[in-house]
């Protein structure tokens, strides 16, 4: 499928931003997460050898969103992986949003993987997440 | 080019700027830019509105100021400096950055240009080999978390201790590579588990591993420069920039949620959320201040183990031992970090991001060995263009709390860069240049272009004129390791 997200270039010089878009919450972390993929290396050439599975819960969804894009990250430095296509699914569960997700990737090896730029954190410089005419829109800037 | 800010900016000297605390509600202290005026105009609108946010935070003393290699950064501009009142002020995981003590190393040898260069090739695969770099990168000095606890708390001194270095390694080293109040309780296991296996790592982006030579027509200051075991006889350097890695990422990234709900707890209110803070003396900002300080440790033993890797190289190339090859360290010093530091008010909490500590002659803090002359200051430009060593003064003493630049900073976002020029490109032409690049990422080098940076030669003009340090000697590239 076609994740819709697009690198805003002026809105961090040293660093690196994009705008994601989804028709629901559960695109949005799509498209996010898979913005996040795509900046660490070129997903092509990643094999999908191991998946990691995460759930988290928060009333507020730009938090949660937070939470998601933070874990890939976080695994990244932690096991030493690469990521190949993520899955995200986002529900209500009474007041809260529920995020269930998963990643799939293998250990960093530079000689077959096209690395690209190194995640410090996902700040929350200029972050936001909206509903606009019923497309769900986020704004993130990451550390390189 | 015209000023990028509608705030009134006051001349107050040629390299010095001011924006009055009439220019914006709430600020506490006047804003001062260190800049020439060209430095000035070209600098973005996020540095003035940036500085004076941060001229707006509790229990600021003096000045919020701001270096000339400034731009827009996290809460801080990058080149912000800004001193709190230990009693009445802030700690801001803002005015450090994500990546705490991130800093310079260099490294002196005996060796000569003309020695090295029919071997350059060969000794630049090896230090691709022995530093790992790039995204995710694992170092091979492998640690139980009882042992990176070891290295919260001790930092450099733990990989001396382990063989990892030279004890003199440690006398030139800011704190001698070992901050105080660093109790690894403080932090997460999420951000041990972030970082543990990242020691003698570069890490990507910015950071780097440059073999440089100073030239006698590039010494300003040949007395300073001898005193810290620069020649100038077309003599081979090395420098090294990287910070604390994932786990000082972690550290940054915890404190900002635990001090947005400390703000609410405390009643402060800031201009932007990426300068959620604390009051220094309160629970919370102890506790950054000490897993601040951990990752900090982690940082000069990153640069440690990689100074070890470094000799290991030169060794293997040149069929010496490092000793005898005269692989000295000159000095390591921090841009990224908050420390207490006496000035004529007392005890100050000093925040310097992306700006270098540069104290002059006398002061305790400066290796007993360049105490007579001063503090050595690194600052790594582009790859393409060269870096300045130079030396601090009391001026800066007196000035912007003993601190200065501590690079060119960019001009360029990192996607023109990419469009501009091909990864495969810099790297040809830069070989022809007599620089040889080794990068993990070809996008990556695109983007550490040196045409998307400010030309360093006039960032350090302006320091060097507003007299907060002294330039020493000029070190140009020939071979470059990137993430």
């Amino acid at each position: 499928m076609a994740y819709r997200y697009r690198v805003l270039e002026d809105m961090a010089l040293a660093d690196t931003a994009f705008e994601a878009t989804g028709d629901s919450p559960s695109e949005l972390f799509l498209a996010a997460g898979q913005a996040i993929i795509e900046t660490l290396a070129d997903p092509h050439r990643v094999q999908p050898g191991c998946t990691r599975f995460f759930e988290h819960r928060d009333r507020d969804l730009a938090a949660l969103l937070f939470t998601w894009l933070s874990d890939i990250v976080y695994l990244k430095d932690a096991e030493g992986l690469v990521f190949r296509e993520t899955q995200a699914r986002v529900s209500r569960d009474h007041d809260d949003w529920l995020f269930q997700g998963s990643l799939s990737g293998e250990p960093i090896d530079p000689a077959r993987h096209e690395l690209r730029a190194d995640i410090k954190a996902v700040t929350k410089h200029l972050y936001e997440v909206r509903e606009e005419a019923g497309q769900w829109i986020a704004r993130v800037v990451l550390d390189i | 080019m015209k000023l990028q800010t509608a705030f009134t900016v006051n001349r107050v000297t040629d390299e010095i700027w001011e924006i009055p605390t009439s220019e914006k509600p709430g600020m506490l202290v006047p804003a001062r830019i260190y800049a020439t005026e060209p430095i000035l105009n070209s600098m973005d609108s996020g540095v003035f509105e940036q500085v004076t946010n941060v001229a707006c935070l509790p229990g600021i003393r003096r000045y919020a100021l701001c270096m000339p290699d400034g731009h827009w950064g996290y809460g801080f501009p990058i080149g912000g400096v800004a001193a709190f009142d230990p009693q009445d002020g802030i700690i801001s995981p803002g005015g450090v950055g994500y990546d705490i003590n991130c800093g310079m190393r260099l490294i002196r040898t005996d060796l000569t240009l003309a020695e090295v260069q029919p071997r350059l090739e060969q000794l630049m695969t090896e230090l691709f080999r022995k530093v790992p770099a790039g995204v995710g990168s694992r170092g091979f000095v492998k640690v139980t978390p009882q042992e990176f606890a070891e290295v919260m708390r001790k930092g450099a001194r733990w990989c001396v201790e382990r063989g990892y270095g030279w004890q003199e390694d440690l006398d030139r080293t800011e704190e001698r590579g070992c901050i105080g109040e660093a109790d690894p309780a403080d932090v997460t296991d999420y951000a041990v588990q972030r970082g543990i296996s990242q020691l003698g790592t570069l890490g990507s982006g910015n950071h780097y591993l440059e073999v440089q030579v100073a030239s006698q027509d590039r010494l300003f200051d040949p007395q300073t420069a001898a005193a810290f075991g620069v020649t100038g006889h077309e003599q081979i350097l090395v420098m090294v920039h990287c910070g604390s890695r994932g786990f000082g990422h972690q550290v940054a990234s915890d404190f900002l949620k635990v001090f947005e709900k400390a703000m609410r707890r405390y009643d402060i209110s800031v201009k932007d959320q990426q300068l959620a803070c604390a009051p220094f003396c309160s629970p919370e900002g102890r506790q950054y201040f000490s897993a601040m300080n951990a990752a900090a440790n982690t940082a000069f033993a990153n640069r440690q183990v990689i100074t070890h890797q470094i000799r290991e190289a030169f060794q293997s190339v040149f069929g010496q031992s490092a000793e005898s090859l005269g692989m000295h360290v000159i000095y390591d010093v921090a841009h990224n970090i908050a420390k207490v530091e006496r000035y004529a008010e007392g005890d100050l909490v000093v925040h310097r991001k992306g700006s270098t500590r540069a104290f002059g002659p006398g002061r305790s803090e400066v290796p007993a060995l360049y105490r007579h002359v001063g503090q050595p200051v690194i600052c790594g430009g582009s790859m393409e263009t060269g870096s300045y060593l130079l030396v601090g003064t009391a001026d800066a003493m007196e000035h912007t709390f003993g601190s200065t630049m501590h690079g060119s900073g960019r001009t360029m976002s990192r996607a023109q860069a990419k469009r501009s020029v091909k990864g495969e490109q810099v790297q040809r032409d830069m070989k022809r240049r007599g620089i040889i690049v080794k990068a993990v990422s070809m996008s990556g080098l695109a983007e550490e272009a040196g045409l998307a940076y400010k030309n360093i030669s006039e960032v350090v003009e302006a320091v060097d004129r507003a007299g907060i340090t002294k330039k020493v000697a000029e070190l140009r590239p020939i071979g470059n390791i990137k993430g």
